[in-house]
Order: structure tokens, then C-alpha cells, then sequence
């Protein structure tokens, strides 16, 4: 399968901070759902990939060219939605097309038309008077009207309503109809990546966790409750992270089969969501 | 990139109205349209510089398909155009309201064009190193200086300006002003040359 970003061996260090030995890939036609607690990288990771940063050291490859040579190739096929605010807020949503639409070659003005319409964002108001929610939108009828093949998105979902979360989930499903369409999406609500996300890539302090296909993080991973006399040394290396209280302990592992022969009846197995993955990663125990 | 150079005037248009009418206003008080041309020029490049810097434009800009590059070098090219249009735009209502001949122009656009360019060579590699937020603490930090000095040691220092600039324009030998071009250009392209440098380092 084809990788329109590929990440190798990243090296980036901030004073307080740093992404060690990054390698990411994002597989062509599929949602990649980007996840990490606040401060794992995501947004650096995010900006890398959009050269508004340079890495220290490693190599990134979006659509198989570098930045180097092929800057402006690569950004007239990627659509972006930021966290933060991107938009000059003096002028109005119409004069930021006026700026924006002559940057892209394959500039559709109807495109750009119809989604104003359904996002029903006002064309003659300051930008100033947008909501985050609506500059989220203009940022998307933007991304959509130049047709873009890679959609990169940060936190495009925190601080909108539950309806419009919902509506920009049916839009992304919508729009994966195209299989040359790829979507990368960091978020910390996870519940939004259940009903969309092809692959979960998960980093922890700068470091990649794992990228595996959604429906296989739920084969393999599991968390099992038992009583602690069940612990031992051995045993307790079946755990990626452990949380031992009095009534018992409370575990998270990697490969729920063996946990299955190891231990048998004697623990509940559960079914883990993205947030408790999160969670036993960040604390370790 | 000439999307870049119209994208200035574009975020400017609600104050356009403004730049045209205080121009008119001070050639109405006959205040010297060489110094009219310059202070105007200036600040609008500097005003569209801090917009692109308070509104995170930088951040857009870069995620467009554009070059570091560009984005610099449209700021150089628009600054010599945007002086282009001010000188323009001052000399016609000067020949409208005063009836000023243009006989000497062609040394008065040198004069300004010179000018300006020596002023931005300095002020963008600067904006782009630093915030402007610091440049205008360095601008007063200059004019404090500027006022100290002209007070305490030439106390007609205006007048010697209005002589070297009064020296420049009747002087009539054509190699001196090219010889000073050739500088004032030399002194513009290092200066592109080492914003684009300062800008393709910077994180956003």
C-alpha cells in the first residue's frame, strides 16, 4: 500500500521538549486518527509535516517528494484546518477567498460556494465575528474547494458542539467515497475517531506508540481485572501497565491471547477504548 | 507572488481611504511630497507586515503552496511597487492641487526610491530576526538618540539635510548617481538575500 506521508527516524529538540526517533507512515485512502495526550508532539509533528517547522534530523516524505524540491507541489494537494486561528481578521470571509483562491491551481469556485452554503458561513462578515466552530468550517470549505488529496487536520474537533463534531464526521465520511482521498487528524476526543478512523497512530512523550489498523488495537489489546494473588513477577510481565489498588489490580495488555492462556477464568478480560489505551501508556505504572 | 503583493493591499483596503486622504491633506499644508512619498511607503509596508505577524497569516501563508522565498521577496518587490504607486498617486495631486511642474522628477524618484530602499533594507531583516513589536521599541530607542544628538551637537540639522539633499539634487554628474544606485541596489539585494536566509530558518 502506498504512504502519503512517510516519517523517518524525526529528531526535533525544543528546550523542554524533544520527538526522538519518530517514524510515521500515513497509508493513501485511509483516515489515520493521530492521538497522544497535550504535550505528546502532536501539534510539532503536525507542523513538521506542513514544513512550518524543520526537524533537527530525519527524513519526511509527503507524496513521495521532499519540501526541498517540492514545495509548492506538495501544499497544492494537502488541505489544512489548524487549532488556532489562521485568518486575517479585518477582512471578510469573501476577501480571504480573494487571497487564498489564486495560491491553488485547482481552485473551485462552486465547490467553495456549496460548502459555504451548507456550513452556512456568512461571505460579508468580518472574520473577527467568526466562532472558533465557524473559522473551523471556512477553514474546511477552503481545504475542500482546491481539491485537496490530503487533508491534515489538528484538533479539528475541540471546541465545537456535539452536532457539528457529528456533521464534520459525516462530511470526512463523505468525502472517503474517493479512495485517493487521505485524512490525517490529531484529537484528544476519541470517542470522534470510532466512527471514522481506519488506522490509529498513538504517540507518548514524542515517541510513536504504534500505528495499527482500529479494528486491531481491539484484537489485541484488553484490560483485565483479577484479584492480586493472581500476581507475581512473571505474570505481571503480560501487562504494559499495571494499577495494583487493594480490591485487586487493574491491567492493560498488548496481547489479549496470551493473557486468555495465562491466566484463564480466573481474570475478566474487557474490551479497552482509545481513552483507557491513553491512559495506562501515559501512567505506565 | 503577485497574489502575495495584491494580498497587502487587500488587507489594507478599509485604511486605503485614510492613506489617500491625509496624502491630500498634507499637500494641501504644502508639505514636501518627497517626504510625503517616503513616510507613506514605509508605513504601509510596515502595516501589512505586522498584519501578516498578529494574525497568524504567517502560518497560513506557509501552508499555502508557496516558498519561503516568495513570501519574503514579495515584501521587496511590493515595497518598490507600493512606492511606485504613492509617488504616482502624490505627484498627480501635487500637478492637480498646486500646480506643481515636473520638470526634476527623475531625481526626485531617485532620491525616494533610494530612500526607501536603504530604510527597508534595514527594517525587514530585522522585523523578520525579531518581533515588530521590538522594532518599535527600537525606532523610539532611535529617535531618542536621533533627538539627543541633533540637540546637543548640530542644532541645525535640519538645515544641513535640507543642503546635502539640496547638493543631491543639482549635482550634475550622472556617475555619482549611479555609482550611489548601484549601492542603494546592492544594498537591497543583500538585504532580500538575508531575510529570505533568516525566514526559511524560522518555525511557525
Amino acid at each position: 500500500m502506498e504512504n502519503v506521508i512517510e516519517l523517518q527516524h524525526i529528531q526535533k529538540s525544543f528546550n523542554s521538549f524533544q520527538i526522538r526517533d519518530l517514524s510515521i507512515n500515513v497509508k493513501k485512502g485511509f483516515v489515520t486518527g493521530f492521538i497522544g495526550g497535550n504535550g505528546a508532539g502532536k501539534s510539532t509533528t503536525i507542523k513538521m509535516i506542513m514544513n512550518l517547522l524543520q526537524q533537527d534530523s530525519g527524513t519526511i516524505s509527503i507524496f513521495g517528494k521532499s519540501y526541498k524540491k517540492h514545495e509548492k507541489e506538495i501544499k497544492e494537494r494537502i488541505g489544512f484546518v489548524y487549532d488556532e486561528n489562521i485568518f486575517y481578521e479585518n477582512i471578510t470571509l469573501k476577501d480571504m477567498k480573494r487571497i487564498i483562491k489564486p495560491a491553488y491551481k485547482r481552485w473551485d469556485d462552486k465547490k467553495f460556494q456549496h460548502y459555504v452554503e451548507q456550513f452556512e458561513l456568512p461571505l460579508n462578515k468580518n472574520m473577527k465575528t467568526f466562532s472558533k466552530g465557524m473559522k473551523m468550517k471556512a477553514s474546511l470549505a477552503i481545504a475542500l474547494a482546491h481539491h485537496a488529496e490530503l487533508i491534515i487536520m489538528d484538533e479539528p474537533t475541540s471546541g465545537l458542539d456535539p452536532i457539528f463534531r457529528r456533521e464534520l464526521l459525516n462530511i470526512l465520511h463523505e468525502l472517503m467515497q474517493d479512495e485517493d482521498k487521505t485524512i490525517f487528524f490529531s484529537t484528544h476526543i476519541t470517542t470522534d475517531l470510532d466512527r471514522i478512523a481506519d488506522y490509529i497512530t498513538f504517540i507518548h512523550n514524542g515517541e510513536h506508540i504504534f500505528t495499527k489498523e482500529f479494528y486491531k488495537i481491539e484484537e489485541e489489546y484488553a484490560i483485565v481485572k483479577g484479584t492480586l494473588d493472581l500476581l507475581d513477577r512473571e505474570t505481571e510481565q503480560e501487562f504494559v501497565a499495571l494499577r495494583k489498588t487493594n480490591r485487586g489490580f487493574e491491567a492493560l495488555t498488548a496481547n489479549k491471547h496470551r493473557v486468555a492462556t495465562v491466566f484463564g477464568d480466573t481474570v475478566v478480560v474487557e474490551k479497552p477504548t482509545l481513552e483507557d489505551i491513553m491512559y495506562y501508556t501515559k501512567k505506565g505504572w | 507572488m503577485l497574489n502575495l503583493i495584491l494580498k497587502d493591499i487587500l488587507i489594507q483596503k478599509n485604511i486605503l481611504i485614510i492613506y489617500i486622504a491625509t496624502i491630500i491633506l498634507y499637500l494641501m499644508v504644502n508639505v514636501s511630497s518627497v517626504f510625503i512619498v517616503f513616510i507613506y511607503s514605509i508605513v504601509f509596508v510596515l502595516s501589512a507586515f505586522s498584519n501578516d505577524e498578529k494574525d497568524n497569516a504567517n502560518i497560513l501563508l506557509n501552508s499555502l503552496p508557496y516558498t519561503r522565498k516568495e513570501i519574503v521577496s514579495s515584501k521587496y518587490i511590493g515595497t518598490l511597487i507600493f512606492t511606485g504607486f504613492f509617488m504616482f498617486y502624490t505627484y498627480l495631486f501635487d500637478f492637480l492641487l498646486n500646480g506643481k511642474e515636473v520638470a526634476v522628477l527623475w531625481k526626485e524618484i531617485l532620491l525616494i526610491m533610494g530612500l526607501v530602499m536603504i530604510v527597508i533594507s534595514f527594517i525587514l531583516p530585522i522585523s523578520y530576526k525579531f518581533k515588530t513589536k521590538y522594532l518599535t521599541i527600537f525606532m523610539m530607542v532611535l529617535f531618542a538618540i536621533y533627538l539627543v544628538v541633533v540637540k546637543s551637537f548640530f542644532p541645525n540639522f535640519n538645515n544641513l539635510v535640507k543642503t546635502v539633499v539640496q547638493n543631491f539634487m543639482t549635482v550634475q554628474e550622472l556617475q555619482l548617481y549611479l555609482m550611489i544606485s548601484l549601492l542603494i541596489v546592492l544594498l537591497y539585494i543583500g538585504s532580500w538575500m538575508l531575510s529570505i536566509r533568516i525566514y526559511e530558518r524560522k518555525a511557525f
